[in-house]
């Protein structure tokens, strides 16, 4: 019986390993921009079921809630406003540059150059993977040996939040930086506020709102102990904030500018504040007290959620929201 | 326990500032001010500290290395704390007008986003020679790579949008590059500390294919010839104070972090052969970047391509320092030309924005009968050429003296032909526009007036670029202090 079930997942995992491969190839060289994302979208979906296979749940749950949800939403939307551009017929500007550059493709040559690289460098990993001296476990022992010291459960978050947070609170900061590089471009469009003559989809979403955030709220929580965390929660709240724009909800919200800066900013200033805090206290930066590790660690995560999940849903508008005074 | 709230103030200090600074939008030069005095008090504790106690770390968290991350302070990284202090400084205060001066409506926008963006660059900056991990390291990059693309993009006009998105689809795929290595390094040797990688890493195939990879991400950061097609137009489009941030800074930050990779933790991969190919590539950028700058039409490219070719001379360090004789002749050497390069890029770029402020275009064949107007921005571009040219007593000579005479003691002659060469070519390109310069035109445009604080920062940074040149002995001092060699 366990080696009919290893048989299977073994099947499964090389179905898994072909798709990844045909979907990857395929929305690299479809000649239809939309039909590419989709299968990008498809993509990050089976990565996530490729990272729990290989038993990280924490990453499965951020790559299918970012890197294929929220990015699929982010590229649909600028492939939307590269096509409305077009038919208005905005004079080529470098975004219109970049987009027929993408549709004629590049010349032959480059194409030889690139697949030679790319090639040189499979063989490289290939090579340097193959050789690799030791089976090592990395850090795991180390890792789980201190994990009763870190205030948490989850070896995951004790990582991200406690042995390297400081990795995790410049993360945060490229979040921000993230966002203040896209306002600083351009403003954004507010999108379609059609949707409330739909009176179902309203109903719908009054339901579906609440009740993202408190997965949101949830997934923080329980991150201390199992997969989940800021990221991931934020990404919900992002989704949910994405669906509020999309549905008009969100306008006057979208006016409060100094609120959402502050929002915006809040987790890097709460995660560096209580690094500063930490040092008075017990002389160590990001040293937390003993024993209060996990109390500080949610308060940490929860600034960190809002403005992650702020972040990620207003990089959707493509732009900063009003224009200031 | 001073040390911990350098360290710890260094880098949260602009970070903190960025974030406020994006939050009142109107009080940007207010808080970069603040930041400014904060960094230089702590960079102040920091050094006696060094130069009391030797090598300073922090263990962040508690934990100590392979499992939490470390922050070290030697001289060298106390050495590029300075430069990043000094030049960010000058920034602060040419920035505080520069903005503000411009002719165009988009200006006040403008100023609003470039506080919080080079307060983010300038945290990144902090962070990355402070760092003692080479994942660490990644995430600084990653900050600096953003900052970066976004303070080009600031200017808003076309062609600076243009050579931004390249700008970021480079940076894009070196990090992925570097990053990749970072992995490979993690899967062989169980940590990413640069301290315990020097003992655990062995030379073998999968440590070479991760450190070609690292390598060639960073070159391609640090603009090293044939990957510096993306700089030029880069940093000549950016607006003047982001372009001496670009400069000078920027792209020693990815250079840096090479000389902890091949001179630290793995410096048993470090050798002859690997050096003469680092000094052959930064020998060609000095001819190529040389020679295209002769030719440039405007100011800004020629200023930019005059980095190509400087940026060269940081990898004649490769071939030089790793030899015992004289070793630590070209390492304190580059490293006090890298120093003078940041100083003299900062002057140069800062007074090429004064001639565009002033004559509304920076063409240099219509140059001609400016200088009346404003003396002292020519005066600093000259002293600047002074430094970068090499002559005595600027820093630029002390740099190459040291570079020359360590190539001559190991009789690796190639080199001083290189740099000789390269030396007559800056004179040539300096020359071209100080003539230019000079001339008087009977009916020459009268200027737009320039700001008196845009001018004299200009000429602050030039001074530095020579008078570090008389105090030469204190850097190499400080230098020793953690150098990665007995």
């Amino acid at each position: 019986m366990d080696r009919e079930i290893a048989m299977m997942s073994h099947v499964f995992d090389w179905i898994l390993v072909l798709l990844v491969l045909a979907l990857a190839w395929r929305s690299l060289n479809d000649c239809d921009l939309f039909r590419g994302v989709i299968q990008f979208i498809a993509l990050g979906l089976l990565l996530a079921v490729a990272w729990l296979r290989l038993r990280a749940p924490d990453v499965a749950l951020a790559e299918a809630a970012v890197g294929s949800g929220l990015t699929g939403a982010l590229i649909l939307s600028a492939l939307v406003r590269m096509r409305q551009r077009e038919r208005r017929g905005v004079p080529a500007s470098a975004s219109s540059d970049t987009s027929r550059t993408l549709q004629s493709g590049t010349s032959n040559r480059s194409r030889v150059l690139i697949g030679a690289l790319s090639l040189a460098l499979l063989t490289a990993l290939g090579w340097a993977v193959f050789r690799f001296s030791a089976q090592s476990s990395g850090l795991a022992v180390e890792s789980l040996a201190k994990l009763p010291e870190s205030g948490v459960t989850n070896p995951v978050t004790a990582v991200l939040l406690n042995f390297r947070a400081y990795d995790t609170l410049l993360e945060i900061g490229v979040l921000l930086l993230a966002i203040v590089g896209v306002w600083a471009l351009r403003r954004g469009e507010r999108p379609g506020d059609d949707l409330r003559e739909r009176p179902l989809l309203m109903s719908l979403l009054r339901l579906l709102l609440p009740v993202l955030v408190l997965a949101a709220g949830y997934l923080l929580w329980i991150g201390a102990s199992a997969p989940g965390g800021a990221f991931q929660g934020g990404a919900l709240l992002a989704g949910a904030l994405v669906l509020g724009l999309l549905a008009g909800l969100a306008g006057r919200f979208l006016r409060r500018e100094r609120l959402l800066r502050t929002g915006l900013t809040l987790g890097v200033l709460v995660f560096a504040a209580a690094g500063l805090l930490a040092l008075w206290r017990t002389g160590g930066l990001l040293q937390y007290p003993a024993g209060q590790g996990g109390a500080w660690i949610l308060v940490i995560e929860a600034a960190a959620l809002i403005s992650i999940g702020l972040t990620l849903g207003l990089l959707y508008l493509g732009g900063r929201p009003e224009e200031e005074k | 326990m001073t040390a911990s709230w350098s360290f710890a103030l260094l880098v949260l200090g602009p970070l903190m500032a960025a974030a406020l600074a994006f939050v009142f939008p109107r009080r940007g030069r207010g808080v970069a001010l603040a930041a400014a005095g904060i960094t230089a008090g702590a960079w102040v504790g920091l050094v006696r500290e060094v130069m009391a106690g030797g090598v300073q770390i922090q263990r962040v968290g508690g934990w100590s290395a392979p499992l939490g991350i470390d922050l070290r302070a030697d001289g060298l990284a106390v050495l590029m704390l300075m430069v990043t202090g000094l030049i960010s400084g000058a920034v602060t205060l040419y920035s505080g007008r520069y903005f503000r001066d411009a002719h165009d409506l988009e200006s006040a926008h403008r100023e609003r986003y470039f506080w919080p963006l080079f307060l983010f660059l300038w945290a990144a900056l902090n962070a990355l020679f402070l760092s003692a991990d080479i994942f660490n390291l990644y995430v600084t990059l990653e900050l600096l790579g953003f900052a970066a693309v976004a303070l080009v993009a600031l200017a808003g006009n076309r062609e600076a949008l243009k050579s931004a998105m390249r700008y970021l689809f480079v940076s894009l795929a070196a990090s992925l590059f570097y990053l990749l290595g970072v992995a490979l390094v993690y899967g062989q040797c169980a940590t990413v500390d640069l301290t315990l990688l020097a003992a655990k890493a062995q030379p073998g195939p999968t440590l070479w294919v991760a450190l070609a990879l690292m390598t060639g991400g960073l070159l391609a950061k640090a603009a090293l010839f044939p990957l510096h097609f993306w700089l030029p137009p880069a940093h000549a489009n950016a607006p003047a104070p982001v372009s001496a941030l670009l400069s000078a800074l920027v792209v020693k930050g990815a250079f840096y972090i090479l000389l902890r990779l091949w001179f630290e933790a793995f410096h048993s991969l470090n050798t002859p052969a690997v050096a003469q190919v680092f000094g052959g590539l930064g020998a060609a950028a000095i001819l190529w970047g040389s020679a295209n700058a002769l030719f440039q039409p405007r100011l800004k490219l020629l200023v930019a391509y005059s980095t190509v070719a400087q940026l060269g001379y940081l990898f004649l360090l490769f071939p030089l320092a790793a030899a015992r004789d004289g070793g630590f002749l070209a390492w304190s050497g580059g490293l006090i030309f890298l120093a003078a390069h940041a100083c003299a890029k900062t002057a140069m770029f800062l007074t090429a924005g004064n001639i565009l402020h002033a004559a509304g275009h920076d063409r240099i064949k219509d140059l001609g009968g400016i200088t009346h107007v404003p003396p002292i921005s020519t005066f600093a571009f000259g002293l600047a050429g002074l430094s970068l040219i090499g002559l005595p007593p600027s820093s630029g000579f002390a740099g190459k003296w040291l570079l020359l005479s360590a190539s001559l003691v190991q009789g690796q002659w190639w080199w001083v032909v290189v740099m000789l060469v390269g030396s007559l070519l800056a004179a040539a390109y300096v020359m071209r526009v100080l003539t230019r310069a000079f001339t008087r035109v009977p009916d020459a445009t009268a200027p737009h007036p320039i700001p008196p604080v845009m001018e004299w920062t200009a000429l602050a940074m030039a001074v530095l670029a020579v008078g570090f040149g008389l105090v030469a002995r204190w850097p190499a001092e400080l230098l020793r202090v953690g150098v990665p060699w007995p």
